[in-house]
């Protein structure tokens, strides 16, 4: 507690090289995990205590390729992303507007109902999930998968919905009624332009939720929809780190991609967040 | 008539709420109910019913020592988040050069695939990594690798990393909110930084920390990617779970035995904490 005490005291003093220091280990302790990741990928022979990779090569590449099939699998985990994201728009939108705009008894209790799939760890629904799917014969298809999805993706569709279509001006929809506009033409000529930025907000959370999905994908995959991170599990655990590191790598680019492209439209931090003082 | 007018507002309420509702009971409330039926049927069977799954789970040693693990690890991840946390947060609201650029790599933990992060930090931590070549290097004393991979100071370590960024961006999001003229008031009043920071700020930026200290806590009790490939032989609820239908013939009722158990605790172990921490924040 001492020592705690001393080390805020010293940074609170504004002592600039500890502030520093101290970031430069965050970032160090956040990126340097991908560049080791990125090294291993085009590294060979890298044996012994070495800090970089002796030779280079693009083999790993090659037989993430060839041998892990990687392009049908991106493919499959694209497919997959968007129905999940079709479905969870759809409902977001209606019961986004029902949260939003319409009187409930039990507003907050429902909400958080609907956010409880967030709270229960996932591999306790997907136990469930996985068994009515066997049923169902939902098993191993892209459809199947993708619903499994929903259940995490619908809840923040719902959630970021519900916050724009709250925002919405009372006026402009009373001015678009009084200019002798129904209701279909309102909807599609006032209400969605003004909720798209929310809408397309939904979209990118619920396709990196779905992309980056595990637990519920590795309950409900077979052979003909295996995704991105449960190849990447697959390669762990045949011990080809190489190759696993040459997956993770084009499996990990598109979401810093994202993340970095997004930064100014969208506030990231809501990624995260996204309850409102749970 | 007004009658009526009600009827039909709330019928157009409950339409819109309907795909909501469906999405809910469809994909987690009959999932959740058939684990619960099926964690009290015989084992591959699906009639009569039983205990004998939570009480052969919960009668072993292992039990105990799994759910202490379970405990234990999401525990320490969420302190140690929120030490990080608070600290990260009162040098990011300075807004230093390059302030935004931290604000992004904060979110990076949560924006990759946690198995991808786990890969990343195995191989940082490995015995051939840059870690250990930087400490043997630095340190001449240490000749032999440090074991961090497959530990359980190295799994609470790959847990903070990958669950901090919920704590630390509630942390930062509260202390922003935060008036400046409190700690003006505060100073002027003679308090030194640090009870300006000991009975000031913190106990005003409490509720922040605690709303992201809960999503941390939550997120790594449920975690599962992570102790899967980077847990060796220490095995928390959720892969204890999966082992059970990783096996032949897989084991469906045991594995929904401990789902359930999971859940329980889950819920349980939440009240609890949230409680703990009303009463400091109070």
């Amino acid at each position: 507690m001492n020592l705690l005490r001393i080390y805020v005291k010293s940074i609170l003093r504004g002592r600039k090289v500890l502030i520093y220091t101290f970031l430069l280990c965050f970032g160090l302790i956040i990126y340097v995990p991908f560049i080791m990741i990125m090294l291993r990928s085009v590294g060979k022979n890298w044996f012994g205590r070495l800090w970089l990779p002796p030779e280079l090569t693009l083999d790993w590449y090659r037989w993430a390729v060839e041998v892990t099939k990687i392009f049908r699998i991106t493919a499959n985990t694209l497919i997959i992303a968007v129905i999940a994201v079709a479905i969870s728009t759809l409902i977001g939108i209606p019961t986004g507007w029902a949260f939003g705009r319409r009187k409930i008894p039990g507003k907050e209790l429902l909400m958080a109902m609907i956010l409880l799939p967030r709270m229960i760890p996932p591999i306790a629904y997907a136990l469930g999930i996985a068994q009515v799917f066997y049923r169902l014969h939902l098993v191993n298809t892209h459809f199947g998968v993708a619903l499994a999805h929903v259940a995490i993706c619908a809840p923040y569709a719902i959630l970021v919905l519900s916050a724009t279509i709250e925002g919405l001006d009372e006026r402009v929809l009373e001015a678009s009624a009084v200019c002798g506009a129904n209701r279909f033409k309102t909807f599609f000529h006032v209400i969605l332009p003004l909720i798209l930025p929310g809408i397309l907000t939904s979209i990118i959370f619920t396709f990196t939720a779905s992309y980056n999905e595990f637990t519920l994908t590795l309950m409900t995959y077979g052979k003909d929809t295996v995704t991105l991170p449960v190849r990447t599990y697959l390669a762990i655990g045949e011990g080809y780190w190489e190759v696993t590191s040459a997956m993770s790598i084009i499996l990990v680019i598109p979401s810093i991609f994202v993340l970095f492209m997004i930064q100014r439209q969208v506030t990231p931090e809501k990624l995260v967040g996204g309850f409102k003082g749970v | 008539m007004r009658r009526g007018s009600n009827l039909r507002s709330t019928g157009v309420t409950l339409s819109l709420l309907l795909p909501g509702l469906v999405c809910f009971f469809g994909l987690f409330f009959y999932p959740m109910m058939v684990t619960v039926v099926r964690s009290l049927r015989p084992e591959g069977s699906d009639t009569g019913w039983t205990l004998v799954n939570y009480i052969s789970f919960l009668s072993t040693t292992k039990a105990r020592s799994v759910i202490v693990l379970t405990f234990m690890l999401s525990l320490s991840a969420t302190l140690l988040s929120i030490l990080f946390s608070v600290a990260l947060a009162l040098i990011l609201r300075k807004k230093l050069g390059g302030h935004r650029f931290f604000r992004l790599t904060m979110l990076i933990p949560r924006v990759v695939p946690g198995l991808i992060g786990a890969l990343g930090l195995l191989l940082l931590f490995g015995s051939r990594g840059w870690f250990n070549l930087l400490v043997m290097g630095v340190f001449p004393f240490v000749e032999k690798p440090i074991q961090i991979n497959y530990t359980v100071p190295g799994l609470i370590l790959f847990y903070t990393w990958l669950y901090f960024p919920f704590t630390a961006l509630t942390t930062l999001s509260a202390l922003e909110s935060l008036d400046p003229g409190i700690e003006e008031a505060a100073d002027v009043a003679g308090a030194n930084k640090w009870h300006v920071l000991r009975y000031v700020i913190l106990p005003l930026i409490m509720p922040g920390i605690l709303a992201g200290s809960v999503l941390t806590f939550m997120a790594a009790f449920g975690a599962f990617s992570i102790p899967l490939i980077a847990g060796g032989n220490y095995r928390p609820l959720s892969v204890e779970i999966y082992k059970q239908i990783d096996l032949t013939p897989a084991r469906w009722s045991a594995a929904s035995a401990r789902a359930m158990i999971m859940a329980m605790l889950q819920v349980i172990f939440l009240t609890i904490y949230m409680r703990i921490l009303r009463r400091r924040s109070r």
